[in-house]
């Protein structure tokens, strides 16, 4: 085994790298859930669409910054026509008519794309300015993963900025903490729940843009990031920022440390962590309401 | 409460006959569809025991299938064992891991029970993918059907497997109706209605919801071993978790909470791929708005409405 800096600094960085992908998603998946108490399994399908929106806006725009900004409006769309026609109505249905639906929809957008771009791996062009390697601490790395890294802590600050600074950020968290007394004191939290809503699908939209250059778009994106992104909410806790922030990066490095240290029991490994926490900490590690 | 109805009965034995049928004057492909019918409707059965009657909706139904179909192949066509053996050992290799799973996940409910379970299924499939011993993701040939050349019967031909597939189908349907209509069975839905009266009552709850957790995985393994010896061949593909959820979708189809409903939805479920995949490859669009509509709908499955229906006519037939 190589054990010099540079190759556990590459390792880190694509543990980061890897962690803030999931963030990106985790997060809308985790607030919806904590704050519509709505399980989602079609985040991930929209994920999907972001990345081949994403693909299809480059080629013809021929411009990764438009597409950049295409692919979390298109799935915005997305997402606003699948709450009005059935997220809407299941809201209080409880999670396993939630979970069924939600697994029709992730069937119903995934043959949708095969219609619409066909069964093969699209690739994307990334933007010029990053598509060389760039020099940190000495080691080489591939500059357009750094730009990952760099979207999702952006993402990440910002998020935090407004759940802890601002008025809408406060209406939220009150609306996790309890929804009911939320709406006594005025707050319109169908409305709330809405936008939010909506936050999440632009970002899953965005992740799935962002990841298009190195992963390409497939069908099969949807339910292979599906799994992990469940993971880092249970884990982390439903609704909350910093479970989100905490499961990300807990189950990116052990994905990433994991498959170079203990090949083939990585994934193992994300499994039983989640089995232990589920039973000693069924709630999270952070959970959102104290 | 359970009841055997006239209803039930009948629905279940006009399936299973018409399915018998279907095998013995269509001819080979008929035969593969009912077996594939039967390994599905059984997984159905064992998933509907727990989640309809003991509300615990588990995601790992086809990883427990699985670990039976890996059990009996290994047994079988690795260490030489005779099927019979390799069944009894199956059983218990399942119904091991479903007493382990269901101690742990017992005080565990909702979204998070779901999590859990899926989590255990992953952990299965993970562990057979990553085992070369077992063929790791190649998955094992060489698994061989039951020799009942003894009284004239082989198996290998595919109507006799697949009307063998049916009587497996019959019997675990009476084997789980049997155990719902005893104290076991009623304590269990007793359970389902109201965990605390339950344990006030003096019953220790966890033990209870184990054990019947770990019967329902005894009844799902039963379908991996016929899964096994149906394409004589196992695969890591079997433990997806995307199985335990087609299986959800059985239960959910035909009617949760019903015994009979699930065989109705796994045929409603194998014809509908079936036809739809003779007009387009995207069937999984068509069963995908099916699965909206039937859970919008109100969610009572195709004979989960039947039965509400005839319930409701019954009762106002009585108040008039």
């Amino acid at each position: 085994m190589v054990a010099d800096a540079d190759f556990w600094l590459t390792q880190f960085l694509n543990g980061m790298q890897l962690s803030m992908l999931l963030f990106l998603l985790s997060i809308g998946l985790t607030i919806i859930f904590g704050l519509m108490h709505f399980v989602n399994l079609a985040h991930g399908a929209l994920y999907m669409v972001g990345a081949y929106v994403g693909v299809s806006a480059a080629a013809s725009l021929g411009n990764f910054w438009l597409a950049l900004i295409a692919a979390p409006l298109a799935v915005t769309i997305v997402g606003i026509f699948l709450y009005v026609a059935v997220i809407r109505r299941m809201r209080r249905a409880g999670p396993m008519n939630q979970v069924l639906v939600t697994f029709g929809l992730i069937f119903v957008l995934v043959d949708l794309v095969r219609i619409l771009w066909g069964d093969i791996a699209l690739g994307m062009e990334q933007p010029a300015i990053l598509s060389g390697p760039a020099e940190i601490f000495g080691v080489s790395y591939p500059a357009y993963r750094l730009f990952i890294i760099a979207v999702g802590l952006v993402v990440m600050v910002a998020l935090s900025l407004v759940l802890s600074r601002t008025q809408i950020g406060a209406m939220v968290r009150a609306g996790v903490e309890n929804d009911a007394m939320a709406s006594c004191l005025g707050i319109n939290v169908e409305r709330l729940f809405f936008a939010v809503f909506c936050v999440g699908c632009a970002l899953a939209g965005l992740a799935g843009a962002v990841a298009a250059p190195v992963f390409s778009a497939t069908p099969s994106m949807a339910t292979d990031i599906l799994i992990p992104t469940l993971i880092v909410v249970v884990i982390g806790g439903l609704g909350s920022l910093g479970g989100a922030i905490v499961g990300s990066l807990i189950i990116g490095f052990i994905q990433t440390f994991g498959a170079v240290v203990l090949p083939g029991f990585a994934s193992v490994l994300v499994y039983v962590l989640l089995a232990i926490v589920l039973i000693a900490k069924p709630a999270g590690l952070l959970p959102a309401r104290s | 409460m359970f009841y055997q109805t006239p209803l039930k009965s009948v629905t279940v034995i006009v399936i299973l006959a018409a399915l018998a049928l279907y095998a013995i004057l269509g001819g080979y492909f008929a035969g593969e569809i009912v077996v594939e019918i039967a390994v599905l409707a059984i997984l159905a059965i064992s998933l509907d025991f727990v989640a309809g009657y003991g509300g615990m909706v588990s995601l790992c139904h086809g990883a427990i299938a699985g670990i039976g179909a890996y059990t009996f192949a290994g047994l079988t066509a690795l260490a030489g064992f005779d099927g019979f053996t390799a069944t009894l050992a199956a059983l218990a290799a399942t119904a091991a891991f479903g007493l382990v799973v269901g101690a742990v996940t017992a005080n565990i409910s909702g979204i998070f029970f779901i999590m859990a379970t899926l989590a255990f299924g992953q952990m299965a499939y993970v562990v057979v993918f990553e085992w070369k011993a077992l063929g790791g993701d190649d998955g094992m040939s060489g698994v061989s059907r039951y020799d009942f050349s003894a009284i004239g019967l082989n198996m290998n031909g595919s109507v006799e497997f697949a009307l063998f597939c049916l009587l497996v189908v019959l019997i675990v349907y009476a084997v789980a109706a049997y155990v719902l209509r005893s104290s076991f069975g009623r304590t269990l839905i007793g359970v389902h209605s109201n965990e605390d009266r339950m344990r006030a009552l003096g019953l220790s709850v966890w033990k209870h919801k184990a054990v019947a957790f770990s019967f329902s995985s005894l009844l799902a393994g039963s379908a991996g071993i016929l899964a096994a010896q149906h394409t004589l061949f196992v695969s890591p593909e079997l433990l997806v978790w995307t199985v335990s959820g087609e299986v959800l979708i059985v239960v959910i189809l035909g009617g949760l909470g019903t015994l009979a409903g699930p065989i109705a939805g796994a045929a409603l479920l194998v014809f509908l791929k079936q036809q739809v995949s003779d007009y387009t490859e995207h069937w999984h669009l068509v069963i995908g708005l099916f699965l909206i509509a039937a859970v919008m709908a109100g969610g009572r499955g195709v004979y989960g409405q039947v039965e509400h229906v005839l319930q409701r006519k019954a009762r106002s037939d009585a108040n008039a």
